[in-house]
């Protein structure tokens, strides 16, 4: 079934249809409420009509999601999420809300921001009851109970995910690195009843194998082009583990086990790895890469830039130097997403591999 | 803090600086500029401004081990700094003098040779590659003990002294402002003091001096007098002809980014005041001949200031407003020292760049009706993000809702390799041709 079909069957049965921009975003609350989460991140569009709204030094993240919503495209969704990214976003968010006369309701969701203190955590705490708030004037009264059940499946799906990435990192788990990331992006607009039993499903298929071999790790915003995915099959290497911003740094996290569904989601917010669009300090982001190295016996980083990718290009030239430093290989790909495979990054990939081979 | 250096720089402050700026002034009164016949005569102020930037940075490089110093963001309520006299630089000040030195390329050149990308803000790799070389046009630019910024502005100037603090290994201080994108609410407030609160700990530990507060509200109030005082010196332009144009006011707000809360601010500004409320009474206009009279958005293509003054003067027009200029004396009204915090907050949350595009368009509609602006010109800056996204719609709304031509121009504030003159030129020349339809 194609994600269209999915959500369009999500409808039917009388669930609201959230379009969820990038990147940190309570989906447990969503999921109380009824609603699905349809993540935006790459839709697979010609970018055409954002131009006249985005200048050519805008990221094409950004730029394929108000693409979506300009072709129509996003019209089967009951309202929108902007969670606070990037500058990027957050004037698109405005865009939307403001120029574009959309009608549908639009949500935003700022979290504070790195270096953490106490008043972090009260803030985090008291937007997820702000957010809260906002929903039920749309979709009616949240109950609690469906919150914490929501909220104890979050660490269910968690506990699994973890389980697959500690696998894949120590070469037991036989998946493909194409089918790998097709399976767990999925997740980006499955309703957890039907993504945990297709995780669990994957997780009993490919658990053991042969999945050893050269290794590397994907740093960076997303694996698109999923060519890459594909290149690095054929190249006999095995992505052992993901510092990116829409798979790994989102979902390896301990959840927090408090009895509040809303203690809870706050200490899983801040106990997902580090990441540049939370500002988290170099050193974090530097050991906990480091870390992913040391687990998997990693010998090389690909930094997988999407072009003009601030957050992301301003931590590059300091993650290189710690992992040069810890005698692994790093190659960076700067690139606009949904354009394939050019001969040049081909290339460039395969001398890389022959390098950590 | 080492007393040999606190010593110099005392000294420094008494009798050098003002010796470095007597010998200066000497120096320039033998050199004269041939006067532009599109121009009225300059503003006396000029000197004043040149004679305080300059001892400004010359002391920086004294404060070293005699004072704390802390680089700071234009954006920071630097009011909480000033109490423990730390010595502030601002990097974005200093990126803007290299770009008008047009030293831009170079600098930023160091940055993008030790792998940060050409696409990042210039002013972000300007600091650093002066950071990595020790390049700079002001002599030196002392080592920070303290980083202190706010993402009002930006988010860019969090990655970028995240960036510092990893390499100096000193604090760094980041004051959240949660963006506007409908209203600011009372848990926004609430998490901005607390912030605020945090963060007096570290200042004294960092700077070893206790906060005191009836200090930080006097400098509240100066802080507040200086950003009205520009207020109104911006409002001098409502008068036609303008006594000043916007390229002037881009020079002469360097006060009140880097010295907000400092006396000099306050005399420099109502030394200007009474300057340009002089020129209005004798019926002196910045231009000779203002017949169309423009609004600027976006911060200033610091290389081109010169060059875009001459060229707009040579066609009557001028600028006689700006969304950046006016952006230290928009939200200045909320400053209270009776909720001190709490009314930082909300000066510092509710700044232009942090509040959503609909409150843009407000201020942009409202700046044209009072100052009678016939026209736009509009910088998209490659640099910056959170100014230039939603200019095209701007661009459009304003022509759609008052009638209100545009231009766009693509550039760069100060690394103008993004730069095409030939580009501009033609924009420019279709722009001046319909202004006189
Ligand atoms: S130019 Fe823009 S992106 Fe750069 S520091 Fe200033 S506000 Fe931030």
């Amino acid at each position: 079934m194609t994600r269209r079909e999915y959500l369009s069957k999500q409808k039917e049965m009388g669930r609201n249809l959230i379009g969820v921009f990038p990147a940190y975003y309570p989906k447990e609350i969503l999921w109380a409420f009824n609603a699905v989460p349809a993540e935006i991140w790459d839709p697979p569009l010609e970018i055409a009509g954002a131009n006249a709204h985005l200048q050519p030094y805008i990221c094409s993240v950004a730029k394929l999601g108000l693409e979506l919503i300009l072709q129509g495209k996003g019209d089967i969704l009951d309202g929108l999420l902007f969670p606070h990214t990037c500058d990027s976003i957050q004037n698109l968010a405005s865009i939307v809300y403001d120029y574009l006369g959309l009608n549908k309701p639009c949500y935003f969701f700022y979290h504070p921001k790195a270096p953490y203190r106490n008043s972090s955590r009260t803030y985090y705490l008291e937007q997820l009851r702000s957010f809260v708030s906002r929903l039920e004037k749309d979709m009616g009264p949240l109950d609690g109970g469906e919150l914490k059940h929501r909220v104890e499946q979050g660490h269910h799906l968690a506990a699994i995910l973890r389980e697959i990435y500690d696998l894949r990192s120590q070469g037991d788990f036989s998946a493909s690195n194409a089918e790998f990331y097709r399976v767990i992006r999925q997740g980006e607009y499955l309703h957890p009843d039907d993504f945990i039993p297709l995780l669990e499903g994957f997780l009993g298929r490919s658990k053991g194998g042969d999945g050893k071999g050269s290794a590397v790790i994907l740093s960076g915003i997303l694996a698109n082009p999923p060519e890459i995915l594909g290149l690095l099959d054929d190249l006999g290497v095995r992505v052992a583990n993901d510092d990116l911003l829409n798979c790994g740094r989102r979902l390896l996290m301990e959840p927090g086990r408090m009895e509040d569904p809303f203690e809870a989601l706050t200490a899983n917010y801040f106990a997902m790895p580090p990441c540049t669009t939370k500002d988290s300090p170099l050193d974090e982001r530097v050991n906990d890469l480091l870390k992913k190295i040391e687990k998997s016996s990693t010998k090389g980083v690909i930094f997988y830039m999407v072009k003009f990718c601030e957050p992301e290009l301003f931590d590059v030239p300091q993650m290189v130097a710690a992992v040069k430093t810890a005698g692994v290989a790093t190659l960076i790909i700067d690139v606009d997403l949904n354009q394939g495979l050019s001969g040049q990054l081909t290339t460039r990939v395969e001398a890389f591999v022959e390098m950590i081979s | 803090m080492s007393l040999t250096k606190s010593i110099r720089y005392n000294f420094m402050k008494d009798i050098g600086a003002p010796a470095v700026m007597g010998f200066a002034k000497a120096g320039k009164k033998k050199r004269r500029r041939k006067p532009n016949p599109n121009f009225g005569p300059p503003l006396k102020c000029a000197n004043r401004l040149k004679e305080i930037m300059t001892r400004h940075y010359f002391l920086s490089r004294y404060a070293e081990g005699a004072r704390p110093v802390a680089w700071v963001t234009s954006g920071a309520p630097v009011e909480l700094l000033r109490p423990f006299d730390f010595y502030t630089i601002y990097p974005e000040n200093h990126g803007a003098l290299c770009g008008a030195q047009r030293l831009g390329p170079e600098l930023c050149s160091v940055a993008e040779e030790h792998g940060y990308n050409q696409d990042l803000c210039s002013y972000a790799r300007i600091d650093i590659g002066h950071f990595l070389s020790g390049k700079t046009p002001v002599g030196k630019l002392p080592r920070p003990d303290i980083l202190f910024a706010s993402n009002n502005i930006c988010q860019t100037v969090a990655y970028w002294y995240k960036v510092l603090a990893h390499q100096l290994k000193i604090p760094f201080l980041l004051f959240d402002t949660p963006y506007n994108f409908e209203e600011i609410t009372e848990n926004d407030i609430t998490y901005m003091v607390s912030q605020l609160e945090e963060m007096i700990p570290i200042l004294e530990e960092v700077s070893g001096k206790r906060f005191n507060n009836q200090r930080f509200e006097q400098i509240m109030l100066l802080a507040r007098d200086s950003s009205f005082t520009w207020g109104e010196v911006l409002a001098t332009m409502k008068t036609e002809p303008a006594p000043m144009t916007i390229f002037d006011a881009f020079i002469h707000l360097a006060p009140i980014v880097s010295l907000r809360g400092l006396p000099v601010a306050l005399d420099y500004y109502q030394t200007l005041l009474d300057e340009l409320r002089e020129r209005i009474d004798r019926g002196i206009g910045a231009i000779k001949n203002e017949r169309k009279r423009l609004m600027w958005d976006n911060i200033a293509i610091w290389y081109k200031v010169r060059d875009f003054s001459n060229l707009f003067a040579e066609h009557g027009m001028n600028f006689v407003t700006a969304t950046y200029t006016n952006a230290w004396a928009e939200t200045i009204s909320n400053m209270d020292t009776d909720k001190p915090l709490e009314s930082m907050a909300r000066t510092y949350s509710l700044v232009v760049l942090n509040n959503n595009l609909n409150h843009r368009l407000g201020l942009m509609e409202r700046l044209i009706k009072e100052y009678k602006v016939d026209g736009l010109v509009i910088h998209s800056a490659k640099s910056c993000k959170p100014y230039s996204v939603g200019q095209y719609d701007l661009k459009r709304l304003l022509m759609d809702r008052l009638g209100v031509p545009s231009v766009v121009i693509d550039a760069d504030i100060t690394d103008f390799r993004a730069y095409s003159e030939e580009q501009t030129r033609t924009r420019l020349e279709a722009f001046f041709e319909g202004m006189e339809d």
